[in-house]
């Protein structure tokens, strides 16, 4: 979910269009039609006219900037999107790209274009830098699937070549840099190459793109040439390039790249780009291409999952609405999306732009009707019988947190190498604070104990709770147990007192347990037992250990016991 | 305040004190007497008349101050050991007889004397020509006798018995006294002169009432408590109950009860049964394939990475994964399978589907609710606690709970998907405005946000839902619609706990967990 920066000047004059008098928004005009396209207005700066949106949908990357958020709420305005003339027009002799062998296996393709006649803005920079970033780091997946090169085409002779060299064959002055450096120096000391230096590890051979007098434009995806690849304001012809693992991907962000310079009044001229091997779409491609798929749907699909009669001239209407491409025939309607979206996978996700092209305030909400008996999972009822049991003997009821520190749930109860101290632990660690879940109860309520000498005593508390036990004969290798631990302390804290309470819940439960004295690292010896019931160890009970006590810096004894509830639970 | 009320209000102590008066109201009492006549400890007379004397039932006849004399610790020690004049005068006298020479330092150490109770028994002595103080500093006996000495020697035997009143001494005698009591700054002195406060007492014209009207009521005998015995033998006819101050505030108690968040996450659980939603339950550890795959989130989704979620280290991968619940996703994430969807287009890594990881979302569990044979209709919910891999602060818990589930029936579609977001906005927001807005997540189409204007918060967000994706319910073999929901309640529960960072859901501070109120 990026969150992107526009300036709501530049959004008006997109609004309006290259040449027309922008029309002045108020603030609740753009947040109404920021539904259109999932954003929430997060922030803003009424003297510079900043706007801070987050855009929800991660499969609409065409409105991650300031000319796609425009054009969605133009579109929806004036009833239908107009043709983008490049896609049709294909010049006569177009200028060429070529691509070398043995790309295939490093970063196989490249889609390119020209952009003229759009003088450069400052705030049009702004959302082009921008808009390169954020598809090149969220939709690019940190470059790696996709990432773009902006050039000044005016420095620029074709036919360009996507190239593959020896990391020592080519070099030019990097963006930020002001020597010369060779492709490998870059990889091990440019910013941009240490971040991104990844994507090429293994290879012998690097991308480079160069023009027909062999003068550097980029090493792709790292950093483009200082000369020819830094575009600024005033600039008025533009060279775009896009390189990538996925063609279909890399298309895509070609084409949206082609539609936002469009918008702002370019001239796009689509360039051939000839492969020397096959690709799915040929080997020869004309880029900006439009993609899109028509898919053929009943209205009533649409109609049942909107659960409402709508008819297939009001669905068309809609869908034209929002950008698409529209037939109809008797009860069913074609669809195709406009050239910068690819994210129709299911006749779902035109129900959606069917409602959000609507808008969701057209819908009347029904109630569902049908009858459900609710309840809760028996493990849930007994545990929540428990913890009333527990009230009602006057304790105080705690939560924790489930993840917790190995030292605190091991190594201050004494159990580091016991049976008892095994964890499950997070393997990417943040912090130790939080890098294994509980194997038990006790810990939790020690810590509160802990963080409590000024709370007025006896101090009688328990938590019940979910708790996570290595398992080696589970498929997830561990189980998840809800427990309930309960602990007293105060100056003469006592086994019988909590051995009272012990004794209390398990007759209202209804079950018969028994007491066998056990070693346990965590109690004084002597003074703890394993809680036995129908043959089978269901919880421990004790007077904390000093040592432990001492660990936690608690200074009053404690006394304490644990039981596993899912197994009493269970109990027929 | 009447007289009955007053005498209400007496202390048993005063009680008798007033009582020694009924038989003779107008008699003037010495504090002796009072003591014999009462029964009463000297420290509780003077207790109850002072307290009498502040209400103004007794009243001061006469008061008699007499100077009276006694030995102090230091007094005592010299009718064992001597007084230090009579130790000067006598280590002279015995150096007399030897010959030997006696220094001021001899004495001092011999006898263990401080400097100054040396220097002041012989300037005494020496005023009083017991002694000389011959060339070298040395001492010398004259032979002479000194009155004070033997007159201390005297006085600390008389006084020694027992306390004496300073007129019976002469007045040689209470020079003597006076010279060696202990005064200011001087505390090693024998004798301590104290006046003596010898009172009278009777009874003020309130005080006459008060005991007219205890001898008319008769003394029943005070009690503070009523007991076993009292109740048994029928004898609390005869007592009489002490009155409280009932205005006190009452001592503190710490009750057993719920935890204040638990309580509110029990309401909303109470009220998610009462509308037809069974519970449903999941386990922490995950594999990535019920926490992310089956949900269709593709496995190259920013939301999976390792700055997102946590990974368990060992064992890192679950031995198995259900059929025919691994391989129908794998295909929906492929190329849609037979869900008819065009799925994600990349080869799916079964390894990555088996990696296991801490629960991240709520959905995990109904995605296991799906693939085990729901009822149709049916409605289930969760409470299930998750796992994200955040930076703990004010606004981020790393471990929380998630109020989420779903929805399955015939009927269900957008509006009723609508409808049931209002039911929960009335229910469990109490909320009468509700409105909807488009949202994304990965595994519902489409997809709503729901902002609610609650009573005391203004307009907030209270959840997110959809209707699942076919990717989702048919590889796990769920054919009808299904509704996906989830609540953002803490923000609702911080508020109803007058709580405004998100750690203090789980404080460890006991105080603070006793002393807040319930919620919602």
């Amino acid at each position: 979910m990026p969150t992107i920066t526009i300036f709501k000047q530049d959004l008006e004059g997109l609004l309006a269009g290259p040449g027309e008098a922008r029309q002045p928004m108020t603030l609740e005009q753009i947040e109404d039609s920021l539904m259109l396209v999932k954003g929430e207005l997060k922030g803003q700066n009424p003297d510079t006219g900043e706007l801070r949106i987050e855009l929800q949908d991660s499969n609409r990357p065409d409105l991650w900037c300031c000319e796609g958020i425009a054009r969605q709420i133009r579109v929806k305005r004036q009833g239908s999107l107009p043709k983008y003339g490049f896609l049709s027009t294909k010049p006569q002799s177009p200028k060429q790209l070529n691509v070398t062998p043995g790309l295939e296996k490093v970063r196989p393709f490249v889609a390119a274009c020209t952009a003229t006649g759009y003088r450069v803005t400052k705030d049009g920079l702004a959302q082009l830098i921008q808009t390169q970033e954020k598809l090149a780091e969220m939709f690019g997946r940190k470059r790696r699937t996709v990432s773009i090169g902006l050039y000044r085409l005016a420095a620029i002779e074709f036919p360009v070549t996507y190239d593959l060299v020896k990391p020592d064959e080519a070099a030019f002055t990097p963006l930020g840099m002001d020597t010369v450096m060779t492709l490998g120096e870059m990889l091990l000391v440019h910013p941009k190459g240490l971040e991104f230096g990844g994507i090429l590890a293994g290879q012998d051979r690097l991308p480079f793109l160069c023009d027909a007098k062999g003068r550097a434009l980029s090493f792709p995806p790292i950093i483009n040439s200082r000369e020819v690849g830094e575009v600024r304001v005033g600039d008025d012809a533009l060279f775009v390039e896009v390189t990538g693992t996925d063609l279909s991907m890399v298309v895509l962000t070609l084409n949206i790249f082609a539609a936002n310079l469009a918008d702002r009044g370019a001239v796009i001229e689509p360039i051939e780009v000839r492969y020397p091997y096959k690709t799915d779409l040929g080997e020869t491609v004309m880029t900006p291409q439009d993609l899109g798929r028509s898919r053929t749907l009943p209205v009533h699909t649409i109609e049942q999952a909107l659960g409402q009669t709508l008819g297939v001239h009001e669905v068309a209407k809609a869908l034209v609405a929002y950008g698409y491409e529209v037939t109809t025939e008797a009860e069913q309607v074609t669809v195709t999306l406009p050239l910068y979206r690819q994210d129709l996978m299911h006749a779902m996700d035109v129900v959606e732009d069917v409602a959000i092209s609507r808008g969701y305030a057209d819908f009347l909400p029904v109630m569902p009707s049908q009858f459900t008996v609710g309840g809760l999972s028996r493990i849930e009822d007994f545990s929540d019988r428990v913890r009333a049991l527990m009230v009602g003997m006057g304790f105080q009821e705690i939560i924790s947190n489930i993840l917790g520190s190995p030292q605190d749930l091991r190594d201050a109860m004494r159990l580091e190498g016991t049976e008892w101290g095994q964890l499950v632990e997070v393997d990417n660690v943040m912090s130790l604070n939080f890098s294994a879940l509980r194997q038990w109860m006790l810990p939790s309520l020690l810590r509160v104990e802990a963080a409590s000498n000024r709370a007025f005593y006896p101090h009688r508390i328990f938590e019940a709770g979910e708790v996570a036990r290595p398992d080696s004969a589970q498929a997830l290798g561990s189980r998840t147990v809800m427990v309930l631990g309960g602990m007293i302390a105060h100056a003469d804290a006592h086994f019988s007192e909590i051995h009272s309470c012990l004794d209390t819940l398990f007759y209202y439960v209804g079950q018969a347990y028994s007491l066998e004295p056990v070693q346990h690292p965590s109690f004084l010896a002597g003074r703890a037992g394993s809680i036995l019931s129908e043959g089978k160890r269901v919880g421990v009970i004790g007077e904390l250990h000093p040592e432990v006590l001492e660990r936690w810096q608690i200074s009053v004894p404690a006394v304490a016991f644990e039981i596993d509830l899912t197994q009493l639970a269970e109990r027929p | 305040m009447d007289i009955s009320s007053l005498i209400d209000s007496l202390h048993p102590l005063e009680v008798k004190v007033l009582s020694t008066f009924v038989s003779n109201p107008s008699a003037v009492l010495q504090t002796e007497q009072l003591a014999q006549s009462s029964g009463l400890e000297p420290s509780q007379l003077s207790m109850a008349v002072e307290w009498l004397l502040a209400k103004s039932l007794l009243a001061v006849d006469t008061e008699v101050v007499t100077p009276m004399v006694s030995l102090t610790k230091v007094g005592e020690q010299y009718v064992e050991k001597h007084s230090p004049i009579e130790r000067v005068l006598a280590a002279a006298r015995e150096a007399a007889t030897t010959g030997k020479r006696l220094t001021i330092q001899d004495i001092q150490s011999r006898e263990g004397l401080e400097p100054a109770e040396v220097s002041g028994a012989i300037g005494r002595l020496k005023k009083e020509g017991a002694l000389l103080i011959i060339q070298g500093g040395c001492l010398e006996s004259t032979g002479r006798p000194s009155p004070t000495a033997e007159a201390i020697r005297g006085l600390l035997q008389q006084v020694h018995e027992m306390p004496r009143e300073m007129q019976t001494f002469s007045d040689a005698q209470r020079q003597i006294i006076q010279d060696h009591a202990v005064k200011r700054g001087n505390a090693k002195e024998p004798f301590r002169i104290d006046d003596r406060v010898a009172r009278s007492l009777k009874l003020s014209a309130a005080g006459m009432e008060a005991a007219q009207q205890l001898s008319k009521q008769g003394v029943l005998e005070e009690v503070s408590q009523l007991t076993t015995e009292l109740l048994k033998d029928g004898s609390w006819r005869t007592k009489r109950f002490r009155k409280y101050t009932i205005s006190l505030r009452a001592p503190r108690i710490a009750p057993g009860k719920k935890h204040p968040y638990r309580e509110f996450l029990d309401t909303v659980k109470t009220k998610l049964v009462s509308m037809g939603f069974q519970e449903m339950r999941g386990p922490l550890v995950e594999t990535e394939f019920w926490n992310m795959d089956a949900l269709f989130m593709p496995q190259f989704h920013p939301a999976r990475d390792i700055h997102d979620v946590y990974f368990v280290k060992e064992p890192k991968q679950a031995t198995s994964i259900a059929e025919p619940f691994l391989s129908r996703v794998a295909q929906a994430h492929q190329d849609g399978g037979a869900t008819g969807s065009t799925g994600w287009n990349y080869p799916f890594d079964v390894a990555r589907a088996r990696r296991l990881v801490l629960r991240s979302q709520g959905t995990a569990v109904s995605a296991h609710t799906l693939a085990a044979q729901p009822a149709v209709p049916g409605k289930y919910f969760s409470i299930a606690r998750c796992f994200r891999y955040d930076q703990v602060d004010a606004t981020h818990a790393t471990d929380f709970f998630q109020v989420e589930g779903i929805v399955l029936g015939e009927d269900i579609n957008f509006r009723t998907l609508l409808g049931l977001l209002n039911l929960f906005a009335r229910e469990v927001a109490q909320a009468k405005e509700v409105k909807f807005l488009p949202a994304y997540f990965p595994f519902t189409e489409p997809s709503v946000e729901m902002h609610v204007r609650h009573p005391k918060l203004g307009w907030m967000e209270l959840g997110g839902a959809g209707l699942f994706r076919s990717e989702v319910t048919l590889p796990l073999g769920v054919t009808v619609p299904v509704i996906a929901w989830g609540l953002g309640l803490d923000r609702m529960a911080m508020v109803a706990l007058g709580i405004h960072d998100i750690r203090e859901l789980f404080t460890d501070n006991l105080d603070l967990i006793r002393s807040t109120k319930g919620a919602l």
